[in-house]
């Protein structure tokens, strides 16, 4: 048995097997990422996204840096550094940050679970397409691995005038970070769409 | 040559969203019946939309580079960063840094802007040569773009640390939104060009 499918990015069409790839095949004209080989299991998906809720929780909810400078101290959160940039007028500056690094990252966490978790025991989440749909219009505006080095960036330039202690929240973010790398490659759309397709049958 | 059979030719349709091959009906606005999003052969004005937001971004690229990106008050002194600037205060501190900021934030932009105008302007001319290439191209690029946000990051982390009254004061310029505004629309430039009309027929 074997089946077409169509490369999305140049349209070439392909014949290939009905069964799942073992391996990632590449378009043989433009060389895209064709089929992504089966990875994990949905409970490794949902247990890495439950991780990534907690990480997100910790990141927000405690400083990711402390400076001290000639006995005063002051400290930072996620949020504030959008904050900040709030209230100076910078409100589209404001709005960006907030979106790639909060929203964002909550979103995607979020929307994960909710379709994850009634997928387990072979039930679709209501408006589960919707979603999904969502999901893939926020994955691409989630920048914490960009966020992460530009507070090394800020340390470093701060380093020379005062000491730099970093907080809770700097090391629950670089997890986040790594966590949310390994959600994303096991929740591709191609794997997410191939465990609705098993619970419909 | 024969030519090779396309979604086009077997009146085959992908969903970009989802990934599924399904038979294209001729219906006026044909949807996914796995995931319902809306199928195109080609995603709609794609080339005009692509090269009004790259050219949008190429001009903003002027300020982002000349306007100040940041404002420091010290007892000591006042003084404006641009771009370049800090990337020049970085090297005296630690110069593996200074070379991230500097391509993170000057090369990549411009590297995207350029290769984004390579990808459209040949397609526009319909042009067979280099296409493996040029869609490598246009995927690096969609997958490094990001990282110019870096600087923003930075910024924004300064602006609220460094408000020691009487002592140090840190404000964003205008350079700073000049310069979000050229990741902002170049990552629309890249989601809305479709990359199958690099693989269109030549005239």
């Amino acid at each position: 048995m074997s089946s077409v499918i169509v490369c999305p990015s140049c349209d070439l069409a392909h014949r290939v097997g009905m069964a799942p790839a073992s391996v990632g095949t590449r378009c043989s004209r433009c060389r895209a990422p064709l089929q992504r080989p089966e990875n994990g299991n949905i409970d490794t998906a949902i247990a890495l996204a439950i991780c990534a809720l907690v990480l997100f929780f910790l990141s927000n909810a405690y400083p990711l840096v402390t400076i001290q400078v000639n006995g005063t101290t002051r400290a930072t959160t996620l949020l504030g550094a959008a904050m900040g940039l709030y209230t100076q007028g910078h409100a589209g500056l404001a709005a960006l940050v907030f979106t790639t690094t909060v929203v964002g990252p909550f979103l995607q966490i979020a929307s994960l679970l909710y379709l994850l978790f009634p997928l387990r025991s072979a039930r679709e989440a209501p408006g589960q397409n919707t979603i999904f749909r969502l999901l893939a219009q926020v994955r691409p505006w989630t920048f914490v691995e960009v966020f992460m080095l530009g507070v090394l960036v800020a340390l470093v330039r701060l380093s020379a005038y005062a000491r730099v202690v970093p907080g809770v929240a700097l090391w629950s973010c670089g997890l986040l970070m790594l966590t949310l790398a390994a959600l994303t490659s096991r929740t591709t759309p191609g794997q997410f769409w191939r465990w609705v397709d098993r619970s419909r049958t | 040559m024969s030519e090779a059979p396309t979604g086009r030719s077997l009146g085959l349709l992908v969903c970009l969203q989802c990934r599924a091959t399904v038979r294209a009906l001729q219906v006026p606005h044909p949807r996914c019946p796995r995931c319902y999003a809306h199928l195109f052969q080609r995603k709609p004005h794609s080339l005009a939309a692509t090269a009004a937001l790259l050219v949008c971004a190429a001009i903003l690229y002027i300020p982002a580079n000349l306007l100040p990106v940041m404002y420091t008050r010290t007892i000591f002194d006042d003084e404006q960063d641009t771009i370049m600037s800090g990337v020049l205060v970085l090297l005296q501190s630690s110069w593996p840094i200074a070379v991230l900021v500097f391509i993170a934030s000057i090369v990549v932009p411009l590297l995207k802007i350029l290769s984004l105008g390579v990808v459209v302007f040949s397609v526009w001319r319909r042009s067979p040569r280099y296409r493996t290439q040029r869609s490598e191209l246009f995927r690096m690029v969609e997958f490094i773009g990001r990282w110019s946000m870096l600087d923003v990051y930075a910024i924004s982390l300064l602006v609220a640390l460094v408000q020691i009254r009487s002592l140090a004061f840190v404000s964003v310029g205008w350079g700073a939104l000049a310069f979000a505004a050229v990741v902002v629309l170049t990552t629309f430039a890249a989601r809305t060009f479709d990359e199958r009309l690099l693989w269109e027929a030549p005239p």
